[in-house]
């Protein structure tokens, strides 16, 4: 092909003519570099579009996701930018310059650092505040507020800060291998994920520690120690960077280990460190839109708390941030009985202003009453305090001591269950006239809304393995591993459990129906049972309950205001807006390419023009051409084969061929317009009818001065099966038509040009204007330039360009005489009318060959 | 052996001394082994409360161990603890007597919550 082109372009201007050998070699090189680029730029559109949807339509997306679509784009528009240069034999280079900047813009914003890891390895609690935050995770940046700005008890201790997971990772060299697990992980085949996870955690908490960090752990902890006479234990607490973010609560995703003692500190912060990669951090990860990077896991070591009475202290309901009270949640013992959902606990309702009285008190089942109304109106204060600091309601958990004393041991944003705009419930908004009586009912909505699947117990890990996506998940508790199965499970029921558990909290987070405390649900549900849970109602019916499913809120973005949301919203920045519109303007060059969006459009403009002139930049042997066999046609029509334009029965030596030879798609729909109509026109052209007119033209030189020879009057079809250039000289006219119809409807398009001679320049200017009106009625997009015009139309499914090729045909023949006939505007205007009816006529009518030029 | 004792078989030298040590200290006599023959011949010598056993063993497959430990003492209580997660592997493994299925790595309270359940059992 490389010959070709420096043949072709050292006699640019000459036009060498070539063998028919050499001319179907040249179009097939240029048609397979326009093919090509067209794949590309579908591509390339059709990964933009996949990008653009991924924000809107908030399903999960991860880093895996932006960075390889990014690639892929800017693989493809790398492509297009080297079929559009060998296309254009050499030209448009400059290209790579803003292609270049561009994809460097693209590399920074998704290099982004967004997680600071600097600084020193372990800070006091008495040191940790909100300024602390990138060091410390936001967990214990907040228990640092607490203690040393509201000024509350928390536990004595220190963290183990980003910097120190970082150095511990990088020292072992790890992060590399973690990654190469971890990519190309399919997050539907559970017993990948599970097995992904085991080995990456395995892997972190069998590397050895830093020395110095290990020293300096083991030195803090020391430090903790008052020399009493009982063993110090402590608590290892995940602090992730991320974590408990306003609409983010990675409730329970990650690890938090009690009462461990000195000898397991570091083996349990190393575990803690590993168990960022647990499987439902990495499934909820992805869910909400987290890099791995985005996490760092800082680890609080918090001296344990000898708890009496522990619990979790909601500032407000959290259905409603207008309630007027706040919800305590009490049971014996540590707070994680309560949050793993593993105890009943007692639940309060107390008033938020002072004296704090007690509204509501729903006792565990048989207990005694754990909490005093002290406790309860301290509590109550303590939760108010709190939402005041941290200016939204708080979602706390406390311990108070054998001596009575009250420990924070968390505070974080509260959850929701809904906004606080759609309070209603499905009980009270819905009609519950015509429900079937539900076959269980009662327990609490640890999450509102509606869900309907197969019943699916699980019990163990194995049916934790075998959970099928869309059902209904079943359980005796609502511990906080079986997060993991609610990116696939419509609902929850468990058998215990309050509203304060971590799953009910991640069920809210995305929006999971689910029950919780719910009597005899084991019993009652069976596997591959059909059920509807109305957990705003408290009730599960058998069955499909459409009326119930209707009122099921749409689920939320969950990926909205993500790191790799906001990733991904800054890369398409540099993507997707088109700044190029007009091929027409000054800045339709590469240097004005800004976007992504940009280099394709332009590389796609530039390669259908580099492809229109096909047929002007090359010259041809004479020999290449077959003389189309028409009766009675006194015009020469000739056609030249590229590739595959004739029938395979067709005779390569012959020097006619006919219709019946001509396998061009296009070709045939351009001579079904020509001859659809009979020329119907006045007097002066309508002797011997059309064929004559035809022949008037291309025999008589003399009626225009552009024909000034007997082979100048050719007209010359060069086609392949889908491609066809015609150029036409017609008495006054020069007219080109090319056309191609692929395989995608980005390779699909028609152009036209058209220049026209002879007459006085306002019957020229008036013919220009009826045929740009009737192509753009058409749908083409006309560009007029004196009396010279340029017509296209791209990206179009075939029957439709057919049609429009037909319309072309017709042109061609009728409006050549337009201007011989046409003396003011109301004539032109009653030929508009002749014409638009014909062409209306000829778009709705398969035309075949009604008539022949000179029939 | 008269004490209820566990027996940790798994490939991972330094999870199996943690696991041993963090059982020592909440009160389980416990010993660990690396290898499927390892854990025969101990099972063979003693009889163990409760065997967490690893299916990805350096000598033999777990599922092997797991029914040679059975055919020596068929009522001993096998805790498969894996870190290969496999539905079909886990179902092959309770169809050959094992008590239960976890997988790795299990929470140290979760782990003492099946041992209680498996030592509460009787024999």
């Amino acid at each position: 092909m490389t010959f070709f082109l420096d043949r072709l372009t050292s006699f640019f201007h000459g036009k060498p003519r070539l063998t028919p050998a050499e001319l179907q070699a040249a179009f097939r090189g240029h048609y397979k570099e326009f093919r090509a680029l067209l794949t590309a730029n579908n591509n390339a559109l059709e990964l933009m579009a996949e990008m653009e949807q991924a924000l809107t339509a908030g399903h999960p997306f991860g880093m895996a996701f932006v960075r390889g679509n990014c690639t892929a784009l800017s693989v493809n528009i790398y492509k297009m930018i080297q079929h559009l240069t060998r296309l254009a034999d050499g030209k448009y280079t400059e290209l790579d310059q803003p292609f270049r900047a561009i994809t460097k813009q693209l590399e920074q914003v998704i290099a982004s650092r967004l997680v600071s890891t600097e600084g020193r390895t372990i800070l006091p609690m008495t040191e940790v505040d909100a300024s602390t935050v990138d060091q410390v995770g936001e967990k214990m940046a907040n228990l640092g507020e607490v203690r040393n700005r509201v000024g509350l008890r928390t536990p004595d201790g220190f963290v183990i800060t980003a910097s120190a997971a970082r150095q511990f990772i990088e020292a072992n060299n790890l992060q590399v291998e973690i990654n190469r697990r971890l990519k190309g992980l399919d997050l539907d085949n559970l017993e990948a994920l599970y097995t992904v996870s085991a080995g990456i955690q395995s892997l972190i908490s069998n590397a050895p520690l830093p020395a110095e960090l290990e020293e300096a752990i083991l030195s803090h902890h020391q430090q903790l120690d008052t020399g009493t006479q009982t063993e110090l234990l402590v608590a290892l607490r995940s602090s992730a960077l991320g974590e408990d973010s306003s609409n983010v609560s990675f409730a329970g995703q990650y690890r938090t280990q009690l009462n461990v003692s000195r000898e397991f500190v570091t083996q349990a912060y190393k575990e803690i460190v590993a168990g960022k990669y647990k499987s439902q951090a990495i499934v909820y990860r992805q869910q909400r839109g987290y890099r791995n990077q985005d996490v760092q896991m800082c680890v609080g070591c918090l001296r344990m708390v000898d708890a009496a009475i522990s619990g979790v202290l909601y500032s407000r309901a959290p259905d409603d941030p207008r309630s007027p009270f706040v919800i305590i949640q009490a049971a014996p013992g540590l707070a994680s009985t309560v949050v793993d959902g593993s105890a009943a606990s007692e639940q309060l309702r107390v008033s938020r202003t002072a004296p704090h009285s007690i509204l509501h008190r729903q006792a565990a089942t048989e207990q005694s009453q754990s909490l005093t109304d002290n406790q309860g109106a301290e509590l109550a204060t303590t939760g108010v305090r709190l939402e005041e600091h941290f200016g939204t309601p708080q979602d706390i958990e406390w311990s108070i001591d054998q001596s009575g004393q009250l420990y924070i041991l968390q505070s974080r944003p509260l959850g929701r269950t809904l906004s606080g705009e759609t309070q209603e419930t499905i009980e009270t908004s819905a009609p519950t006239d015509g429900l079937p009586p539900p076959i269980l009912r009662g327990g609490v909505c640890a999450s509102q809304g509606v869900g309907y699947g197969p019943v699916f117990t699980v019990r163990s890990s194995l049916d934790l393995l075998r959970f099928p996506k869309g059902a209904v998940l079943v359980i005796e508790t609502p511990y906080p591993d079986w997060a993991s199965l609610l990116n696939r499970a419509v609902a929850v029921v468990s058998e215990t459990g309050q509203m304060a558990a971590h799953l009910a909290t991640v069920a809210r987070e995305f929006r999971i129906p689910a029950i919780f405390g719910l009597n005899q649900a084991l019993a009652t549900l069976k596997n591959g049972h059909l059920i509807t849970v109305d957990a705003t109602a408290g009730k599960v019916y058998g069955g499909r309950v459409e009326s119930l499913l209707a009122l099921a809120a749409p689920k939320p973005n969950l990926m909205a205001g993500s790191p790799v949301y906001k990733i991904l919203t800054q890369a398409l920045v540099h993507i997707t807006p088109l700044n190029l519109t007009d091929p027409a303007s000054p800045f339709f060059r590469a240097e004005g390419c800004q976007t992504l969006h940009d280099l394709t459009r332009f590389c796609h403009e530039k390669a259908v023009v580099e492809m229109f002139t096909f047929g002007e930049r090359y010259g041809f042997d004479d020999k290449a051409a077959k003389q189309l066999v028409v009766e009675n046609s006194p015009a020469q029509w000739w056609v030249i084969d590229l590739d595959d334009g004739f029938a395979p029965d067709f005779d390569p030596e012959s020097r006619y061929v006919y219709l019946g030879h001509i396998a061009s798609v296009p070709m045939q729909a351009i001579w079904q317009g020509m001859v659809a109509f009979p020329w119907g026109g006045p007097p002066p052209v309508s002797l011997g009818g059309l064929g004559s007119i035809i022949f008037q033209s291309t025999k008589n030189p003399s009626l225009d001065p552009a024909v000034r020879s007997a082979m100048a009057s050719k007209n010359y079809f060069l086609i392949s099966k889908n491609f066809c250039n015609l150029s036409v000289r017609l008495g006054y006219h020069f007219a080109l038509v090319e056309a191609n119809l692929g395989e995608f409807l980005t390779e699909n398009y028609v152009s036209f040009q058209f220049k026209g001679g002879a007459a006085d320049e306002n019957r020229r200017l008036l013919r220009i204007r009826l045929i740009s009106e009737i192509l753009t009625e058409s749908g083409f997009r006309v560009e007029q330039k004196v009396d010279a015009m340029t017509a296209r139309i791209e990206k179009k499914p075939t029957p439709f360009l057919l049609e429009r090729l037909r319309v072309l045909g017709y042109l061609l023949i009728h409006t050549r005489q337009i201007d011989m006939v046409m003396a003011d505007e109301g004539m032109a205007a009653s030929y508009r009318q002749k014409i638009m009816a014909d062409l209306l006529t000829l778009m709705d009518t398969k035309t075949e060959g009604r008539h022949d030029p000179g029939t | 052996m008269s004490e209820f004792s566990i027996l940790v078989v798994d490939d991972e030298e330094e999870f199996v001394a943690t696991l041993v040590q963090r059982l020592r200290k909440r009160g389980w006599a416990s010993e660990g082994v690396l290898s499927g023959g390892a854990a025969i011949a101990r099972v063979a010598a003693s009889d163990f409360g409760v065997i967490l056993l690893d299916m990805r063993l350096p000598d033999m497959d777990g599922g092997q161990v797991l029914q040679e430990i059975k055919k020596i003492r068929p009522t001993s209580r096998v805790v498969i603890l894996t870190g290969h997660a496999s539905a079909s592997e886990g179902e092959e493994g309770i169809k050959n007597g094992a008590f239960d299925y976890l997988l790795k790595p299990v929470e140290f309270e979760t782990l003492l919550e099946k041992l209680e359940a498996a030592r509460n059992r009787g024999p």
